[in-house]
């Protein structure tokens, strides 16, 4: 059964490798446009099936607490001392989810690119990249190292950069997109580097997943991160003479271990949008729409967020704090601008920063398992809005902006009834006093118990500003459905604003909502029917024991407990927040420029409507400091660098004339005379090459019987 | 079975099929010797190869019947000659096409 399930997630994981490097050689000259289409399409629903045989496979084994877990791997890089870096596989729940989710997006992903990318003239490229992406996103799930994830985590940021910069050719937008999105996934990976440095150099090298944790292989016990961290920790604990509560634990840690861990994280902040390195993630907009349905779904920012779910175990309090933090951020500020800007995807793209926010939180909070969870719930429905407002932007000619629109429903229903199902979804609407919802609804219930116990935890520890870590996710779980209700409002409702573009409308290809109905019907049914054992991470005693975080969810605002509290609420605080964003933009902007000319939300709304100015303070700080060194970087380089290398470039002149001397006379010498020795021979041997067959035969026979004559004497001088 | 002179004139053994074969040979050889026609050139390497299958298919009959490897590349050979006939046409046919002719003295634009 283990061997059956690796060898399942293995070819879900070379299937897409495989069908990229096809279609990039061999899609635009052999294949032709759509064969090489349908045939990634193919390879990536092949994965599929393989994934989802794999998950039947493991969740039929057992589920829960006890969750089953497999380890598998061979020796890649000697170490020195014989030990060897890994490369292999680990796979948990977790692992078959992600990989059946990632492989069922993709492959409508890639369906609905054959409508959006029509008549493009890298079409083949645009599918065997998408594959490319797909694999490395794969790869990073089923790695079982940090150092092995890390390699796929730049393969992420590579095939993210040739996919927002895919319409790169003559517009200027795109390549400083991508640009942008490579830099500020570097800043965040250096911080990685540092943090994987510290924990390579401490640990000896050991950089297995924390969660193969006391799993045996062939008999011997696999020696993870956490475990090499435990006894670490006491060996430095018995050096500085420490005793009692004073001794080094994970909640009690050194100060290194603090910072490897949110070294570790500014990867996921750079990989997964966090403040303050999240402005890359609303320019990746340039890219086609159909990138933007994978990068906020299902491939990159959901590999932040896993990669620090499964470091949760060697969190520290003080990591989690940071992180905690840094999540809060990026929940509340992305909503406040979510609700100004007017450009379609924008907001799309806002709206996923505040959803990472919220994942982070979780993270941050202990409520990981629900992180994952909502990774996965919002994976389809974000992925179903994207593709919706793709198909809206190409049937508006690729206008963007909402002022523009109004009215679309009436020429584009099936578009409406995805979007429209996709925007209840991620409000997490809910029968008042039910808990009957739909998915966003049970993974942000979730993480908000989750947060309500971290602020009852900090608050006790006498933290000030505890308060807010509860308050936060509660208060953007009202404010979603508002600015999601708007966009579906000023989009498909109401008097068009635009008549000519009014006029052009038609409804999208089949290839185009087609995809969009299947994930939106997803995303309505897995939250009734997977609620909350969907994703169970290993929590066996052995991982788990010193991260003190599922038990706390579990004793403090437990889960359904939270629930009875929040159905009183929420159900119809949702509901009045969906009522708001409809009859505010019902007509387009009438209502709302009178509020926002309101004294405080005025300035607010300005505030929001520039996005905080982070891009200008990038602009104008960061670009500047880069800009003085760089100067000061050339002038070193033009007096003292280049100083050096003439001096040093005359000196080598000196010494080249006189080996030239040497090389002529003498070396040239030996070889002439060489030469010319051989062409006297070849002079005289050539004659016999002239061509002349009858010639040829008598030397050959001349020769054979020769060498006869010469093989009989000796055999009897031999044999005598 | 050994070949003596007396039984070699009343029963045919090994050394008939020696004798046939270095006849066929030194025809052969003979041929490529003096023939110009390329054709005929041909002809004599067939001949010569002939004489080596005959040799072989003899000695296997003669002194190892049991085994087979002497018939097998007696197939081997007329597989072979099959092959080089089909070879050498090609050649001379181009020949003929650059020297309008297949007498082999006129090929010797080479300069030994």
């Amino acid at each position: 059964m283990e061997n059956n399930i690796i060898t399942l997630l293995t070819a879900a994981l070379f299937i897409p490798l495989a069908s990229a490097v096809v279609v990039l050689f061999f899609g635009k000259n052999k294949l032709g446009n759509n064969t090489s289409a349908w045939f990634s399409v193919g390879a990536m629903f092949t994965a599929f099936l393989c994934s989802a045989a794999a998950y039947i496979q493991l969740r039929s084994l057992g589920v829960n607490v006890e969750s089953p877990r497999f380890f598998h791997a061979i020796d890649w890089l000697p170490i020195g001392g014989g030990e060897y870096l890994q490369l292999g596989a680990f796979v948990d729940s977790v692992t078959v989810t992600m990989f059946s989710m990632v492989t069922f997006i993709a492959t409508l992903v890639l369906v609905y690119s054959i409508g959006y990318m029509d008549g493009d003239k890298k079409f083949t490229r645009f599918f065997s990249y998408l594959s490319f992406f797909t694999f490395s996103m794969l790869g990073i799930v089923l790695s079982s190292s940090l150092l092995q994830l890390f390699v796929f985590w730049e393969l992420v940021g590579l095939a993210s950069y040739l996919l927002i910069g895919f319409w790169n050719d003559d517009k200027e937008g795109p390549q400083l997109a991508c640009k942008k999105a490579f830099v500020m996934n570097r800043v965040g990976d250096l911080g990685f580097i540092i943090g994987f440095g510290i924990f390579f150099v401490k640990l000896g090298g050991v950089v297995t997943l924390p969660g193969a944790e006391g799993l045996m292989v062939d008999g011997n016990p696999i020696q993870s991160m956490l475990g090499s961290l435990n006894h670490l920790l006491a060996v430095e604990s018995t050096a500085a003479g420490l005793t009692g509560d004073a001794v080094y634990t994970l909640s009690n840690p050194p100060m290194w271990l603090t910072g490897a861990g949110i070294g570790l994280f500014f990867g996921a902040m750079g990989k997964s949008a966090q403040f303050p390195l999240h402005t890359w993630l609303p320019d990746a907009m340039e890219g086609p729409t159909p990138v933007s349905s994978i990068v906020h779904s299902a491939t990159m920012v959901a590999a932040g967020v896993y990669m620090t779910s499964r470091i949760f175990p060697v969190l520290t309090p003080g990591a989690r704090l940071f992180i905690t933090t840094i999540g809060l951020v990026t929940l509340v500020m992305p909503s406040l601008i979510a609700m100004c800007v007017t450009d379609i995807k924008k907001v799309l793209a806002y709206s996923t920063l505040s959803q990472l926010g919220y994942m982070i939180v979780g993270i941050g909070t202990g409520a990981y398992t629900f992180a994952l969870f909502h990774l996965f719930t919002h994976a389809f429905f974000k992925c179903c809005l994207f593709q919706c407002s793709g198909s809206v932007i190409l049937q508006a000619h690729h206008e963007q902006d909402m002022t523009q629109y109004g009215g679309f429903g009436k020429k584009m229903p099936m578009t409406m009834i995805a979007y429209g199902l996709a925007t209840l979804s991620i409000a997490g609407v809910s029968i008042p006093f039910t808990n009957i919802a739909l998915s966003a609804f049970y993974s942000k219930d979730g993480i908000i118990a989750g947060a309500y116990n971290y602020s009852d935890a900090m608050g006790a520890a006498g933290y000030a500003a505890a308060f807010l870590f509860s308050l936060g996710p509660v208060v953007i779980a009202y404010i979603t459905p508002f600015y999601m209700m708007r966009t579906f409002a000023l989009t498909f409702l109401g008097k068009p604003r635009n008549q000519e573009i009014y006029d052009h409308l038609h409804e999208a290809p089949k290839t185009m909502w087609i995809p969009q109905l299947i994930l939106v019907g997803t995303s309505v049914v897995i939250g009734v029917f997977f609620v909350k054992d969907m994703i169970s991470p290993t929590q066996t005693a052995a991982v788990y024991a010193n991260a003190q975080n599922v038990a706390e969810l579990e004793d403090g605002h437990s889960y359904g407990m939270h629930t009875t509290h929040v159905v009183l609420g929420y159900g119809l605080g949702s509901l009045a927040s969906l009522f708001a964003g409809w009859f505010i933009y019902k007509d387009g902007f009438g209502i709302a420029s009178k509020i926002v000319a309101i004294p405080g939300i005025k300035q607010l709304h300005c505030l929001a409507y520039n996005k905080f100015y982070f891009d200008q303070l990038f602009d104008n700080f960061a670009v500047w400091i880069s800009k003085i060194v760089a100067t000061i970087s050339g002038w070193i380089d033009a007096y003292i660098i280049d100083g050096i290398v003439k001096a040093s470039a005359s000196l080598t002149r000196g010494i080249a004339i006189i080996v030239g001397k040497n090389d002529k006379n003498v070396v040239d010498g030996v070889v002439n005379y060489a030469a010319s020795a051989a062409q006297d021979l070849g002079d005289v041997v050539r004659t016999a090459q002239a061509g002349r067959i009858r010639l040829y035969v008598m030397l050959m026979i001349a020769a054979s019987t020769l060498a006869t004559i010469i093989v009989t004497i000796l055999s009897i001088f031999y044999s005598g | 079975m050994t070949t003596t002179l007396a039984n070699a004139v009343t029963e045919i053994g090994p050394m008939h099929y020696m004798i046939l074969s270095f006849i066929v040979l030194a025809a052969g050889i003979s041929t490529m010797l003096t023939k110009r026609n390329a054709i005929g050139i041909l002809i004599g390497v067939e001949l010569v190869i002939n004489a080596a299958a005959i040799n072989f298919v003899s000695s296997w009959n003669f002194y190892h019947p049991e085994q087979l490897d002497g018939l097998a590349f007696g197939l081997f050979i007329v597989v072979l000659a099959a092959a080089e006939a089909a070879i050498g046409l090609a050649i001379i046919l181009n020949y003929y096409n650059n020297f309008a002719s297949v007498d082999v003295e006129k090929g010797d634009d080479l300069k030994g």
